[in-house]
């Protein structure tokens, strides 16, 4: 199972971050999240990357990327970095009523897939 | 009473008089008095008046698992109306001010030399800002940012509008103006305060549950009175803007956006710059604006001008769209809209069917204003009940006593103080 992100229906609301960071160390916050919101503001521009065990997901309008370590993530910027020290998703297997993340998003952009 | 799950409980008084920054703390009693947001920024007020105090707050509910929680307020005596006016800001600003460590920020006295306060990691700098004063907002943003070394960074910033004490003026958070229909902005420009820098990186503790019924709360909303609308043009129909400043706006519409945790994009970013359909991050380097204040924008569409482009015009400037359409231009706009009120005129009476008249709004907008939930949600949102509330504040703060009769009053004395 992998968390999977449809951008396009995103609107940067940000609350899957704080409830990533709420199952990961039961606080609110956003530092401590496996998903993390990347912004070029002034373009409007924006996406989701999610820190997988083995790869960087990006789930942005464009579509779909896969990255393995060490590969660059082009145009996301120095703010994108932080995502790389996260902890990975565990796809909340621990949560008896499914991942914070998605019951959080209000607009059905996140699923667990696979 | 667990204030650690709503609050960091810690005030920053800033004097300008002194160039001095301390600290008080958010005591238990404070919050039993006043809540939070404009229910502890209207005795703050009362505390300072005789030092023109302006102040910053965020919200109960600010930075939490709350339906709509991403909103603060900034709380000052307007030099339109003469009183105490309370203006609320959203997009993701009042939560990185909770997540700095600072809950309110009293700034006391005038400069005598432009200055920023910059608040991170729980710590506050007061410095220098010639290198900025006379720039417009989008530039401020800009070096701000590079200064400090983050793009994430929020601001409360003002424009040259504001610095020369315009009543026409506004604060902007951002790039994207603000709510501010009662020259604000022209408080912090007396101050010679150019501008308040976020970036927190804190956390709060959440009580056990708090999370499932806000998920609850979350999913109630977005399948009640908004279940079927979308974005700002919904809102624009709905409130009988007019329809070729509704056309206009839908023809520039790139995507609509949601401040933090808003289970409704209230928020057009429009393109005139390239396609309002392209999504390519190397795209045109400043292809649009953010468009909130959908009054604003028909104001000026009205007044016969390109009303995407004089919307960067007014947030450039910092200026109020409204005055700027009332004198037909948007530079060297003297004229205040008359658009000034207690709470911000910017948020519709009534939205998809939800509205309990002009009283009924202005409870709505002191409960959002204290709690911190977006005041255009606390509108169209009729599922936040004052029930739901009140059980929410008992859940998240382990408050068990706190009562309806409770939230009446502090909404009420929010109201009565600003009258
Ligand atoms: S599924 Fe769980 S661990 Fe994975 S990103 Fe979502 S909240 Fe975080
Ligand atoms: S919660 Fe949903 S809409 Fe909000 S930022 Fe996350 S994915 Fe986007």
């Amino acid at each position: 199972m992998d968390l999977k992100v449809d951008s396009l229906k995103c609107t940067g609301c940000r609350i899957c971050e704080f409830a990533c960071n709420y199952h990961q160390d039961e606080t609110i916050s956003s530092i401590g999240s496996s998903l993390m919101f990347y912004f070029e503001e002034k373009k409007n521009y924006y996406g989701m990357m999610v820190k997988r065990a083995k790869t960087l997901y990006l789930g942005r309008p464009e579509g779909e990327q896969l990255l393995k370590p060490g590969e660059q993530i082009e145009g996301a910027g120095a703010s994108a970095k932080p995502i790389l020290l996260r902890v990975a998703c565990d796809c909340c297997a621990d949560e008896d009523d499914g991942p914070l993340c998605v019951r959080a998003c209000p607009y059905g952009v996140l699923s667990l897939e696979g | 009473m667990e204030l650690m799950n709503n609050y960091k409980e810690t005030i920053l008084i800033v004097d300008l008089d002194a160039k001095q920054c301390d600290t008080e703390s958010l005591s238990e009693d404070m919050v039993a008095a006043g809540l939070g947001g404009a229910g502890i920024t209207t005795a703050l007020y009362e505390q300072y008046k005789d030092r023109d105090p302006l102040i910053i707050g965020t919200g109960f509910f600010t930075g939490t698992f709350m339906p709509g929680g991403c909103a603060g307020v900034v709380s000052a005596k307007s030099p339109v109306t003469g009183k105490l006016c309370h203006v609320p800001f959203g997009g993701y600003a009042a939560v990185e001010l909770k997540l700095t460590g600072f809950d309110f920020v009293v700034v006391l006295g005038s400069s005598d030399s432009p200055v920023r306060l910059w608040l991170h990691d729980g710590l506050s700098d007061l410095d220098d800002a010639a290198d900025i004063w006379g720039k417009d907002v989008w530039d401020s943003v800009d070096k701000i940012r590079e200064a400090y070394g983050d793009e994430m960074i929020q601001l409360l910033v003002i424009g040259p509008a504001a610095e020369a004490q315009s009543k026409a003026s506004q604060f902007s958070v951002n790039y994207w103006g603000s709510f501010d229909k009662s020259a604000l902005g022209a408080v912090f420009g007396a101050k010679k305060l150019k501008a308040i820098a976020l970036r927190g990186l804190d956390s709060l503790d959440v009580a056990e549950g708090f999370f499932g019924a806000c998920v609850d709360l979350k999913n109630a909303i977005c399948a009640g009175a908004i279940s079927g609308k979308y974005g700002l043009k919904d809102i624009a129909k709905d409130i009988g803007i007019d329809a070729g400043a509704i056309e206009k706006l839908a023809s520039m519409t790139h995507r609509n956006n949601a401040a933090y945790n808003c289970p409704y994009a209230a928020a057009a970013f429009v393109k005139y710059n390239e396609a309002p359909t392209a999504v390519d991050m190397k795209g045109h380097p400043a292809p649009g604006c953010l468009i909130t204040d959908i009054q604003g924008f028909a104001a000026l569409h009205g007044a016969g001008l390109d009303a995407g482009q004089a919307m960067e015009q007014c947030f450039r400037q910092g200026i109020e769209p409204e005055a700027a359409a009332k004198a037909g231009k948007t530079d060297g706009v003297s004229a205040d809209a008359g658009k000034a009120g207690a709470f911000s005129t910017a948020v519709p009476v009534s939205i998809f069917g939800s509205g309990q008249g002009d009283a009924g709004w202005q409870k709505r907008q002191a409960l959002a204003a204290v709690l911190g939930i977006d005041p255009m949600l606390m509108v169209m949102a009729p599922e936040i009940t004052e029930a739901k509330i009140v059980e929410l504040v008992q859940m998240s703060a382990e408050w068990d006593d706190f009562s309806a009769e409770e939230l009446d009053r502090i909404a009420s004395a929010v109201i009565a103080k600003s009258a």
